[in-house]
């Protein structure tokens, strides 16, 4: 299935059989990603309903020679994340000093058409000479945000070489993203 | 603006996977905005995050949700409020990033001979803070120590300390081992976005006797 195009049909036409497959597709997987990283099902429903709202309305601004579909729909749901931590802080206080909007990020969403089209191109160059071996400890450490002594479980390796691991993980991924010039 | 201090690259991608909380969100995202180097090592873990949520065990939404979001969908809310109305009557704060301006920032408070500070007031949901810091050409912060983390992201003017030159747009991070005693550059006032877990441990005997007013 390709994604983008789905999104580009509710871009174009609000088409909603595309946004019925994006959500059969995206809402159960965002829902679970939450779940694993922390959320209580009734936080990760209601955030994995609010982010399809937002693919929706945010349909025209996706740029897929910037950014692949999932990794977008990532930030939007990262975003909502926030979002409703932040609302929920702020019902407790019962403040209203703030005026936000709903993007919690305007800096990863705005400006730039070009540099952005040249960023997308090493970044992809990039992930794709990191080994398997890295982008798995990167993606258990930080994305899935998984304790160091539970990797070292999952990859049956010691802590300090899990450790060690994600550090050169990361160093490489840096060299490999200034290496592209 | 030529960069040379960057964020941790562990910072980053916890920015990137919304793991930070507000204070050093605003921070590294100051940062980032500004650094292209940066951007792209967030956007390269924003693609892993994609390729990790599409490989992720699916949980059931519940039965009504295609229904109940295609409702919102179709009553969708007006357009959010933007702009802070206090950044447009306050010239000192007009030139400020984007970001920063969204939030509403409190008043000045003298810190030290020659430094002040404007609280930046966050919605709460985190642990720290942050604050506008603005140091008068060749002041001289107290010599101290965190027990927390500390973020520095230079928006104006310059400071040097042991770690080097730092100039606008470059990125200082101090943990509980550093010894900061940053020195301002003569070119003019330096101002910097700061975000701040744990308290400012001031050394030596000054350092304790004014610590109970440099309420950072």
């Amino acid at each position: 299935m390709d994604w983008a195009e789905l999104i580009g049909r509710v871009a174009a036409r609000g088409d909603r059989e595309a946004f019925k497959a994006l959500f059969e597709h995206f809402a159960p997987r965002i829902k679970g990603f939450l779940i694993k990283t922390g959320c209580n099902p009734d936080e990760a429903e209601e955030i994995a309903q609010s982010t399809m709202v937002s693919v929706w309305t945010k349909a025209g601004q996706f740029d897929p020679s910037t950014a692949g579909a999932a990794a977008w729909i990532f930030t939007i749901a990262r975003n909502q994340r926030i979002d409703a931590a932040r609302k929920a802080t702020r019902e407790g206080r019962l403040s209203k000093e703030i005026v936000l909007d709903e993007e919690a990020d305007p800096t990863l969403a705005a400006d730039q058409i070009v540099s952005r089209v040249e960023d997308a191109t090493r970044v992809a160059a990039a992930i794709e000479r990191l080994s398997v071996e890295q982008s798995t400890v990167i993606r258990l450490s930080f994305i899935e945000e998984r304790p160091h002594s539970e990797i070292a479980a999952v990859l049956g390796l010691p802590l300090g070489t899990v450790k060690s691991r994600i550090r050169l993980a990361m160093n490489r991924l840096r060299d490999l993203l200034d290496d592209a010039t | 603006m030529t960069i040379s201090h960057h964020p941790p690259e562990d910072l980053l991608a916890d920015y990137a996977t919304g793991a930070l909380d507000e204070a050093e969100r605003l921070v590294v995202g100051v940062h980032v905005a500004e650094c292209g180097r940066c951007r792209r090592f967030v956007r390269a873990i924003e693609q892993l995050a994609g390729a990790s949520l599409a490989q992720v065990e699916p949980v059931a939404m519940r039965a009504d949700a295609f229904d109940a979001v295609m409702a919102r969908i179709d009553r969708r809310p007006q357009p959010a409020r933007q702009v802070s109305a206090i950044a447009e009557i306050d010239p000192e704060l007009a030139d400020l990033p984007e970001m920063v301006k969204r939030y509403k920032i409190g008043k000045r408070r003298r810190v030290a001979p020659g430094i002040s500070m404007r609280p930046i007031m966050l919605s709460g949901d985190g642990k720290s803070r942050a604050f506008l810091l603005r140091s008068e050409p060749g002041a001289r912060m107290l010599e101290h120590t965190h027990s927390g983390n500390e973020l520095t992201c230079v928006l104006k003017g310059s400071f040097s300390h042991l770690g080097g030159y730092y100039g606008p747009g470059d990125f200082d991070y101090g943990d509980d081992e550093v010894d900061h005693r940053p020195v301002v550059g003569d070119e003019g006032p330096c101002v910097c976005l700061v975000a701040m877990t744990g308290d400012l441990r001031m050394h030596g005997l000054l350092g304790r006797l004014i610590s109970p007013f440099v309420r950072l």
